[in-house]
């Protein structure tokens, strides 16, 4: 095994390391489980850096087999290429930070030992997405990401919520896997391997073997993981985890990894998924910003927005531009952790308030924290000269070239996104404080407001690809270059740089007047309460949802088992035991101990037998 | 060294056996004597199974597959009956399991603080000895007569020391199970008689029926019984509903046996003998075993998701996930997933075995700190007993199929076999893993988290409640390492399962071919 390699298994395992440690020794000391947390998160940031540096843009591909059985071989290994360096890069960086801030966001915490163990185990199966030579160990750790993130929203288990949250987080996620597992099997059977690289060989040589149904099934584990419709139930709740697990999680890393998905299987998708993904996307950016409207929970309105741009990400898979999406997944990864860490950092100082509408006036008393979410929205409002204008322009700009619908209504979101990050900002930051809680808030410690400058940076300077280093940049440097080059030729750059900029400038603008600064209450539910609680509900998936399972799932299941305990157990099994007893006691009554009666029995006996003889019967 | 191997393998059965016989002596000794005759009973074979795998590929025979075999007569040598045993890589797996968790299922009788404890451990131990020559034996007599050994015990057990309506469970479990085990003894005895050779030996009976096929109607017939019988005595849907009624009220080590070990007799015996020796007559019951399969999968799974009782939960979820081996055995007659799918199935023969163990001895240990079974009535214990909370979600994820856990594997190689015995299958199937999270991660969710009960508040917070004590997390970490180890490298024993499966089903695919062309020529001539 050469040294590369050996590098990228340390990168690894290094968190597994970290989780066992923590597990088996650590639980109950205080802080021993977080040094080693952070400590192996800044281990693999460095040497991820590290190896990006060194490394010369060759793939790496190594793999051994895990199970054999029949001519049917399971491998597990690692296949590295610019995709990957890239994801690697993200994720490598952004975790980091997001551990260091944890130190800070859990400083009271009683079970830092579970937190810093999951965050770790959470580290370890990322990676392990990331460096998957085929579908099969993808699968293994999208899985195992599942789990992770179960046990870090369930956190604060005594309350019932986050109970709930955590089991709807995972059996959701198992819901789309049990698409992609089926896309994956089928896959196997279809191309004769699972590889990524056997795949991509052989779509090249014969590109008919691609099939509509398996790429929809594969695009199920993309619905689950990334909370796209009509599963994207989950992610909102999954809010009820500790503030940087939503970062890290929910946010950055674990939710892109279903863009990421589609972007390494990009080449096995036929235009009719395309089209499919790229239209359940869209629609997706708009509903999630119409859902964020209704919320008053700050984590819950980034979440929504999360949703949003996983759907931009997803139109750029849509467009068969995966380099878009995946410059989008990256830039998101960090003015997302930067906007939800702020938030973690307001609802430290706050003692755990969440609302919006009870801060006001942040701005004076956390200046780096509200620094860090102004330049976190202006990001995410992809404002001209942040990362977010950089990436998600191109995939606006790619939507007019190739697919002119979707294009208006990505349009449309874009305001929307300035329009509720607006009301967030004008409501949370600025006017005067509205609750007790907020007229006593602090800057937080440093642990948190360094690991946000950081982030803020990153923001800001992520979407010029020149500081990338060049063998991760590859992964989407020429597609956005084509689709700069191709808006250039027609002359519109000007034009869409206006319509990018009136997007944004309309959204906080709008918010601005509308919403007014510091404001207590909501003017929409105020004004017009029927469009609020159209927002606020969600247009009642969740509600469509619970009511399946209840009324439907749970009555089936139950009449399910009625008919077991009735039908089988009782009239067949129970029955026939009956039976049994029955004819015993017929038989007993048979028996009554007169040789006279036993006369006639024998004679019956002897005509039946001559009934037989003489053939009557 | 090789030569006490076979040595090694026969004290396996013999050890737990006289150690049993010893207890018998029991009321004229000590306390401490009597348990350490039992310890020794329940460790020695584990310890020896560890010993044998670890000895395993170096001393197989190149031509059978076996490995460590002996032959000892036993008078009965006119019928063609003697005490041949020996491994091959499918036995290998349920071997080790039976010794794992009856080591596990044994250290923990010795904790407990039944009544007549003696007798308890004697009944354990006889049926370890049963189990673990079950899964070592050769001959297909004494693989029957070492099930019986096995299954006897366990009436006891449960009618003596069981909870809430033991009476009743252990009856219908008694004349359910022995219906099962009188089918599958037709059965076996009608491969004796019929074959012709005189022999129960299962390598030869293998060597001449696949020279000699039984005819096709007869095949048919004796899979029949097999499937009936084996199908009862591993809860087949619909002839399931003893199992969670009986488990519900058996003792935990009883509970841990027979649903993790013995009720693996039933489908080991598919795989290892009806397989390669009636794969045609399997191949006309492969549609209607597929379909009780299916019922076993969802209809059951739902059913679990009913279930208010944790007890009654685990035990309908060990029938559920029966389903995935049975749907293993059917991928036997498709070419391309015959080995995925019958390796599959004995991996989580295998992984079951251990997770389904765990499941129920941590049932007990909630329910010696809740005094309830009832999932409605508990709720936020993870403040008190953190540990046991995490030992329980690793079970429940264990049984959903996590990956890392050895369960993973076998549930995934039946998925890759069955697509090629029929695609559609797969499709419900696959719908389990989302069935099993779902009552799984609601149990978790009943028991550990949330708020706790009006009723079990005070309970909760007096104070009374420990987390798991020594003796329960040694049993626990045996169970969970084992998982984790055939998790993380399922070569253990999915290499020499590999192996021997190539073996035994070498020649199978040749005779089903034949059989089926020889149909379609006959079906051709009657058409003409």
């Amino acid at each position: 095994m050469d040294s590369s390699v050996q590098t990228l298994l340390a990168i690894l395992f290094l968190p597994l390391a970290s989780a066992a440690l923590i597990a088996c020794f650590l639980r109950r000391r205080t802080w021993a489980g977080a040094v080693v947390s952070v400590l192996a998160a800044l281990g693999i940031m460095l040497l991820s850096l590290k190896f990006i540096q060194d490394w010369d843009g060759e793939t790496i591909s190594t793999s051994i087999t895990w199970l054999q059985l029949g001519d049917f071989k399971l491998e597990l290994g690692v296949l590295f290429e610019g995709q990957v360096a890239l994801m690697l890069l993200v994720v490598g960086v952004v975790s980091f930070f997001i551990h260091l801030f944890s130190v800070g966001y859990m400083d009271e915490d009683k079970s830092k030992g579970r937190y810093f163990a999951g965050l770790s185990i959470f580290m370890f199966s990322m990676l392990g997405i990331v460096f998957s030579h085929n579908l099969i160990m993808l699968f293994i750790f999208w899985e195992l990401v599942g789990f992770s993130s179960y046990m870090l929203i369930a956190h604060y288990y005594e309350t019932s919520f986050a109970s709930w949250a955590s089991k709807k987080a995972f059996i959701v996620n198992r819901v789309g896997d049990f698409g992609f597992l089926l896309g994956i099997i089928w896959t196997y059977w279809h191309f004769g391997t699972v590889s990524f690289e056997g795949l991509r060989h052989q779509v090249m040589v014969n590109p008919d073997m691609v099939k509509t149904a398996i790429g929809l099934l594969l695009m199920c584990g993309f619905l689950g993981k990334s909370a796209q419709f009509p599963l994207q139930v989950w992610l909102p709740d999954a809010m009820a985890g500790p503030t940087p697990v939503s970062a890290l999680i929910h946010a950055a890393t674990m939710v892109a990894a279903g863009i990421y998905l589609l972007a390494r299987i990009a080449f096995m998708l036929s235009p009719e998924v395309l089209e499919v993904i790229i239209w359940l996307a869209a629609i997706m950016t708009a509903y999630a910003g119409f859902c964020a409207l209704g919320q008053r929970d700050i984590k819950k309105i980034l979440a929504y927005s999360t949703l949003s741009q996983l759907g931009y990400m997803a139109v750029g898979i849509g467009l068969n531009l995966p380099g878009l999406a995946l410059f989008h997944m990256a830039t998101h990864a960090c003015f997302k952790a930067t906007l939800f860490l702020s938030a973690g950092s307001i609802i430290h100082a706050l003692h755990h308030e969440q609302d919006i509408f009870k801060m006001g006036g942040l701005f004076k008393r956390m200046p780096i924290t509200s620094g860090a979410f102004l330049i976190g929205t202006l990001a995410l409002c992809a404002l001209f000269g942040t990362s977010g204008y950089f990436s998600k322009d191109s995939i606006i700009v790619a939507a007019y070239l190739h697919h002119r619908p979707v294009f208006y209504v990505v349009l449309f979101s874009a305001f929307l996104t300035a329009f509720y990050m607006g009301r967030v900002l004008w409501v949370v930051f600025f006017g005067p404080a509205n609750s007790k809680a907020a007229e006593s808030a602090k800057e937080s410690s440093w642990f948190m407001t360094l690991p946000l400058i950081i982030l803020s940076v990153l923001s800001l300077l992520a979407g010029y690809e020149f500081l990338w280093p060049h063998v991760a940049s590859i992964a989407f440097e020429p597609e956005v270059h084509v689709v700069h080059e191709a808006i250039l030729q027609m002359g519109l750059s000007v034009h869409m740089l206006l319509y990018g900029s009136l997007a944004w400038a309309l959204g906080l603008g709008l918010s601005l007047w509308y919403y007014g600064l510091g404001a207590s209450a909501d003017r929409m539910e105020a004004q017009s309460p029927q469009l609020y609680c159209l927002f606020e509900s969600k247009l009642w998936w969740d509600e469509l949802y619970n009511a399946y399972v209840s009324k439907v799932q749970q009555r089936f299941a139950d009449i399910l088992a009625f008919l077991d305990l009735i039908f089988i157990s009782g009239l067949l099994v129970r029955g026939s035991a009956g039976l049994v007893g029955l004819a015993g006691l017929v038989f007993r009554m048979a028996h009554v101990g007169s040789i006279q009666i036993y006369v006639y029995w024998f004679l019956a006996g002897v005509l039946i037998f001559w009934g037989f003889a003489v053939g009557l019967f | 060294m090789n030569d006490l191997n076979p040595l090694l393998l026969q004290l396996s059965v013999l050890i737990p056996f006289s150690a049993a016989l010893l207890l018998f002596l029991a009321p004229y000794w000590g306390a401490k004597l009597s348990r350490a005759i039992a310890f020794c009973g329940f460790i020695a074979p584990v310890a020896i199974a560890l010993w044998l795998l670890a000895h395993f590929t170096a001393s197989t025979d190149a031509v059978t597959g076996y490995a460590f075999r002996s032959d000892l007569s036993t008078g009965l040598d006119l019928f063609g009956i003697s005490l041949k045993l020996g491994l091959n890589g499918i036995a290998l797996p349920l071997f080790l399991l039976a010794g794992i968790v009856g080591f596990v299922a044994g250290f923990y009788a010795l904790h407990t603080d039944a009544q007549r404890k003696e007798m308890y451990w004697m009944l354990l131990l006889f049926m370890l000895s049963g189990l673990m020559g079950t899964f070592a034996s050769i001959d297909i007599f004494f693989f029957y007569f070492f099930h019986e050994l096995a299954l006897i015990p366990t009436f006891i057990m449960i009618g003596i020391w069981g909870g809430a309506g033991r009476r009743a469970a252990a009856m219908e479990m008694t004349i359910y199970l022995t219906l099962g085990a009188m089918l599958s003894l037709l059965g076996l005895i009608a491969i004796y008689s019929r074959s012709g050779f005189h022999s129960f030996d299962l390598i030869e009976l293998r060597t001449y029926l696949v020279a000699a096929p039984l005819a096709e109607a007869l095949q048919h017939n004796i899979v029949g019984l097999l499937l009936f019988g084996f199908g009862i005595l591993v809860s087949l849907f619909p002839f399931h509903t003893w199992a969670p009624r009986g488990y519900a009220a058996a003792p935990t080590s009883a509970a841990m046996l027979h649903a993790g070990v013995l009720k693996k007799f039933g489908l080991y015996g598919l795989i290892q003998v009806a397989g390669p020796l009636l794969i045609v007559g399997l191949n006309s019951w492969a549609t209607a075993l597929a379909w009780l399969a299916l019922g076993n999968i969802v209809l059951i799974g739902l059913v679990t998701m009913a279930q208010r009782d944790l007890k009654q939960m685990i035990g309908y979820s060990s029938v559920m996930h029966m389903g995935y081996c049975f749907l293993g055995v059917v991928c036997l007659l498709s070419p391309e997933g015959r080995f995925l799918g019958a390796g599959g199935a004995v991996m989580l023969m295998f992984a079951h075995g251990l997770s389904v163990a765990l499941s129920f001895l941590l049932a007990t240990a909630i329910h010696q700190r809740t005094q309830t079974y009832d999932l409605k009535a508990m709720g936020g214990l993870c403040m008190k007993t953190p540990v046991l909370a995490a030992f329980f979600v690793a079970a429940i994820l264990a049984s959903a199929g996590l990956p890392g856990f050895a369960n993973f594997w076998g549930e995934f190689s039946i998925f890759m076999g069955l697509w090629k015995y029929n695609p559609w299958l797969v499709v419900p199937a696959v719908l389990g893993i989302v069935i099993s999270a779902i009552y799984g991660l609601r149990a978790v969710a009943h028991i550990f988290f949330g708020s706790p009960d009006e009723a079990f508040k005070d309970r909760l917070l007096s104070g009374s409640i420990q987390d798991i004590l020594p003796y329960e997390r040694i049993c626990c970490l045996v169970l969970l390492g084992s998982l984790l180890v055939i998790g993380l490298w399922p070569k253990t024993i999915s290499d020499p399962l590999n192996d021997s499966l190539q073996k035994v089903y070498e020649d199978v695919g040749v005779v089903l071919d034949y059989a089926t062309a020889s149909a379609e020529e006959f079906q051709n001539q009657s058409i003409l």
